[in-house]
């Protein structure tokens, strides 16, 4: 008998990968939108921003190099100051930094002063009583009251020049005085620098100054067009084949799903790194040309080499990013039928990789501790980073780039954090995506159920994984309207932000999609007994407790004290509100109503739907993971992201063990009470001590939350094995 | 040789209820034998062959193909099986040829054995003059000839054909029967679904008749037809009608 030919392995993936890139270039319309137009893009970008750019620098240095100053003087030795300052003006040689082209000065009357300066028509008003010049030319301080025009265009430069100005009328008073006593002029003058070179115009310096967030921008960009790069490979690789029919015969290759799925990543990853290298090389070449069109000084930070160097390192910091985007869009665009069907999945990709890389752009954000690990936001991150620490080396100065240059071996862990993160989020995307390609449901699903639209589907038990994901992208883009429509008083904005995002796309969802609500929202008591419920509630409360005080401490440990300013703005709020009313409704608004709110969203919709309704360990496992990185995603504060994801798992564990969302309602309430609790009965002396306090909370309240802890999960698990056993009866 | 016993294939439906597709149906093909799977739309032909062909997973019961289970070994059923189906394409933008190529190369065939089997498949199936030419450009029938033979690049002992002719127009299905009476006379076991009765009618060796997932009738031409006038065709519907009451 004959042995069988070894199929399946890299020579599949390699034939699946070259015939899908065969397809793919022989799509003119495809690679012209791909790997051609960005070529294009940039320099008309940058044409335009350019252009515009240094109009405005133009105008900036011509607003510099024409500035005047206009005085009116009035009172009785009112000419003798004009005189002598108009003495000083006629001197070129002398001036101080900050001295105007030209200075006019004008002697009125005090009304008329006062109507020129009203009507803006000078930049000062010097009242000058008499006996000025006698105190000036004698040995006292003479105090003129000097009124600025608040009818101008503000200008910080008319105070500049006019301060130019008294300081050289100053120094000619000194020497006099010296000479009259006969001392050296030296002796006022210890040390005189001499420049030479040519320094910068100001509007060269501001631009530089605005250059790194100029390339922090440009990065973004070049973040979201490397992922569109997968689009059109992802949409035809799996839903195009589907279209075409030929699916088929790719189902029956004699390998594993797995080996057909990576041989399709494979094509999708060449294509969008190709994107990528194209946009790099239009970067590129793009930042080179811009320096012609520049001011001289600017172009200086835009060699050839360095360019070369950045958009390689680019290239480094940007592998993953283009892995996990070709990954994410043959995996949503798995489980659509035809070409436009995958089109309509790709949408919310799109926001969703906007939101994460933008997130890179927020001031304090760094390619550090687990940053580089988050798809997208750590890309852009660390190609900042890589960026800022070439440039800073680059200069040899570490003044450059604008930014914090990091140390090189920090860069370097952050660059091998975020591959292998990618690696890891990659191999987990191909994964889900032969497990969705394959799913028989999904392949053979008919029309109907493709074009069902919204119309209100039959009644379900829970709702679907896609239901849930739904309801979280609704959530997320609610949250983010509700911060617009959101009154700036922090109890309305606590509310409004609960009712738009939380309630109102929930009920919307629970409405439209007729799901069992016992089911999806275990609306059950814990345990089968009275006793084994309230140990169930009481365990629950005291892990809700015990996890904020440990979460605090942690996050104390963990940040030492470098929190951003909003996160530092958020707890002020709270303390005011708490120490400014009286502790129930602060109770009702802080812990009850959004634990409330909350728990029906994730553990309740977003649970049910990832998890099925009797879920095996593993994708219950999976289920709970899912929606507490929802739950930490949702509270938007980097700084509160790992403790609110650790609570989500709890309350995910809670929830699933139980059976009931009550014990998680309750866990959450108890955890968001208790620090109410504590602002409400500390002293004003204790809220200060604590706000020193940067090493973490006293040992002795984290050995007692901890003991919380232990004792809340004894009594839930107490319950739940009641729960199991009643389970078991027939 | 193609083998299923008590074949059971259950779909979950709108609201979680089950419907069965296929509800323990049992035939085999042995090799050299082509053997016609009749039965109107929706009858549970079409999700037979998918189990067949193991895009399917079946709900209970047994299928094999050259001995290989499709429950636990698909991939030797996927080695010993050719499937074309209906619905079935082939790449716009790919030539015949790469086509055969890449298949080949799925099947872990060489260079060297790929392109004498790509030369025997263009003159079996009459490829030669249209080889090199992007399938976007080919008619209906010469691209149902390049699925064909795409079926064929690992020289599979075993073929399932899900309505093979439904995109043809006569010649084209004639064509195809010839083909497939050819592969027949090499040995290959046949398993060939189709709506249009008169096509099949004198080339297969045996039939089996299904309706609403369960076999009702199965047998050769004669065994059908018996003494009724009217052909395989008016024996089929008789067999509905029976199996229905």
């Amino acid at each position: 008998m004959r042995p069988p030919r070894p199929t399946g392995g890299w020579p599949a993936r390699l034939a699946i990968a070259r015939r899908d890139l065969v397809e793919f270039v022989r799509d003119r319309r495809a690679v012209f939108i791909t790997l051609v137009m960005p070529m294009a893009m940039y320099p008309l970008l940058a044409l335009s921003s350019t252009l515009g750019l240094r109009t405005a620098m133009l105008e900036l240095d011509r607003r510099q190099e024409s500035r005047r100053l206009d005085v009116v003087f009035s009172g009785a030795d009112a000419e003798a100051l004009a005189t002598r300052i108009g003495a000083l003006a006629e001197r070129a040689e002398g001036r101080p930094e900050g001295w105007p082209e030209t200075v006019t000065g004008r002697v009125v009357d005090p009304a008329t002063a006062q109507a020129v300066i009203d009507e803006g028509a000078a930049d000062a008003w010097i009242d000058v009583p008499g006996g000025s010049l006698a105190a000036l030319d004698g040995a006292e301080t003479l105090a003129l009251a000097v009124r600025l025009s608040a009818f101008r265009p503000p200008d910080r430069r008319a105070k500049e020049s006019l301060l130019a100005v008294m300081r050289s009328l100053a120094d000619e008073v000194r020497l006099a005085r010296l000479r009259r006593v006969g001392l050296p002029a030296t002796l006022i003058e210890p040390l005189r620098l001499d420049f030479s070179g040519d320094a910068p115009a100001s509007s060269t310096a501001a631009v530089r100054d605005i250059l790194p967030a100029i390339t922090s921008a440009v990065l973004v960009l070049l973040a979201l067009l490397t992922a569109t790069g997968a689009f059109y490979p992802a949409i035809d690789a799996i839903a195009g084949e589907k279209e075409r029919g030929t699916i088929e015969t790719l189902l029956i290759a004699p390998c594993p799903m797995l080996d057909v799925v990576v041989g399709k990543f494979l094509a999708v990853f060449a294509v969008t790194l190709a994107t990528l290298a194209a946009n790099a090389v239009s970067i590129a070449l793009t930042s080179s040309v811009l320096g012609r069109f520049l001011p001289g000084g600017i172009a200086v930070d835009l060699r050839a080499g360095d360019l070369a160097a950045c958009g390689l390192l680019t290239l480094v910091a940007y592998v993953g990013l283009a892995a996990v985007a070709a990954a994410l869009c043959l995996t949503v665009t798995a489980a659509a039928k035809s070409a436009k069907e995958a089109q309509n999945t790709l949408t919310p990709v799109v926001m969703l990789i906007a939101a994460l890389a933008g997130a890179a752009l927020v001031p304090g954000v760094e390619a550090r501790r687990w940053l580089p690990a988050v798809p997208f936001a750590g890309h852009v991150a660390v190609a900042k980073s890589l960026l800022a620490t070439f440039t800073a080396s680059a200069a040899d100065d570490g003044r450059s780039s604008g930014e914090a240059a990091q140390p090189a071996a920090q860069v370097a862990v952050a660059v091998a954090i975020s591959l292998v993160s990618s690696l890891v989020i990659t191999s987990l995307l191909l994964r889900v995506t032969a497990q969705l390609v394959g799913d028989e449901e999904i392949l053979f699903r008919g029309p109907e159920e493709a074009t069902r639209g919204l119309g209100r589907p039959a009644p379900r038990s829970v709702p679907t994984a896609w239901q849930g994901a739904g309801l979280v992208a609704l959530g997320f883009t609610a949250l983010w309207y509700a911060q617009g429509l959101a009154p700036p008083e922090f109890v309305p904005a606590l509310i409004v932000q609960q009712a738009v995002a939380v309630l109102a796309p929930l009920a919307a969802f629970a409405w439209w999609q007729r799901v069992d609500a016992r089911e999806t929202f275990a609306l059950r008591r814990p345990a089968a007994s009275w006793p084994q419920a309230v140990a169930a509630v009481v365990g629950a409360a005291l892990l809700g407790g015990g996890l904020f005080v440990v979460g605090a401490a942690l996050a104390l440990a963990t940040w030492r004290g470098e929190v951003s300013p909003e996160a530092k703005q958020f707890a002020g709020q709270l303390v005011g509100l708490i120490r400014g009313g009286t502790i129930v409704p602060a109770v009702l608004l802080l812990a009850v109503m959004p634990a409330v709110c909350e728990e029906l969203f994730f553990r309740g919709w977003v649970l049910s739907a990832a998890a099925g309704r009797r879920p095996a360990a593993r994708r219950a496992g999976l289920a709970i993971v899912a929606q507490a990185a929802a739950f930490a995603a949702f509270h938007l504060l980097p700084e509160r992201m790992p403790q609110t994801f650790a609570v989500g798992l709890v309350l995910g564990w809670l929830t699933l063990a139980t059976r009931s969302l009550l014990p998680a309602i309750v866990a959450h309430a108890a955890h968001n009470a208790t620090p109410v609790l504590l602002v409400a009965l500390a002293t004003d002396a204790d809220l200060e001590s604590a706000v020193e306090v940067r090493g973490g909370l006293p040992p002795g309240s984290v050995a007692v939350a901890v003991g919380c802890l232990a004792v809340g999960a004894a009594l839930v698990a107490f319950a739940r094995r009641t729960r199991d056993r009643d389970s078991e009866g027939p | 040789m193609i083998e299923v016993r008590e074949l059971v294939k259950e779909y979950r439906a709108g609201g979680g209820r089950a419907v069965r597709a296929v509800d323990g149906v049992s035939f085999s093909v042995a090799d050299g034998e082509m053997v016609g799977l009749l039965g109107g739309n929706g009858a549970g032909k079409t999700t037979t062959m998918r189990i067949v062909a193991t895009l399917l997973v079946p709900t209970a019961g047994v299928a094999r193909v050259a001995g290989h289970d499709v429950r636990t070994d698909p991939i030797g059923v996927r080695r010993s099986l050719g499937y074309v189906s209906a619905t079935t394409g082939v790449p716009d933008r790919l030539t015949p040829r790469e086509v055969l190529d890449s298949s080949g190369r799925l099947h872990g065939l060489d260079r060297r054995l790929l392109g004498g089997r790509i030369a025997a498949l263009a003159e079996s199936l009459d490829l030669g003059g249209f080889l090199d030419r992007p399938c976007g450009r080919l008619s209906s029938g010469q691209r149902q000839r390049v699925s064909l033979a795409r079926a064929l690049v690992h020289d599979p002992p075993a073929l399932v054909l899900d309505e093979p002719t439904s995109t043809l127009d006569i010649v084209g299905a004639r064509h195809l029967f010839e083909l497939l009476a050819g592969l027949r006379a090499d040995g290959r076991t046949i398993l060939v679904s189709t709506h249009r009765l008169h096509e099949i009618e004198h080339r297969c060796d045996r039939f089996v008749v299904i309706d609403a997932g369960r076999i009702v009738a199965a047998g050769t031409r004669a065994e059908l037809v018996g003494g009724r006038p009217g052909g395989l065709e008016e024996a089929f519907f008789a067999t509905i009608a029976g199996g229905a009451a």
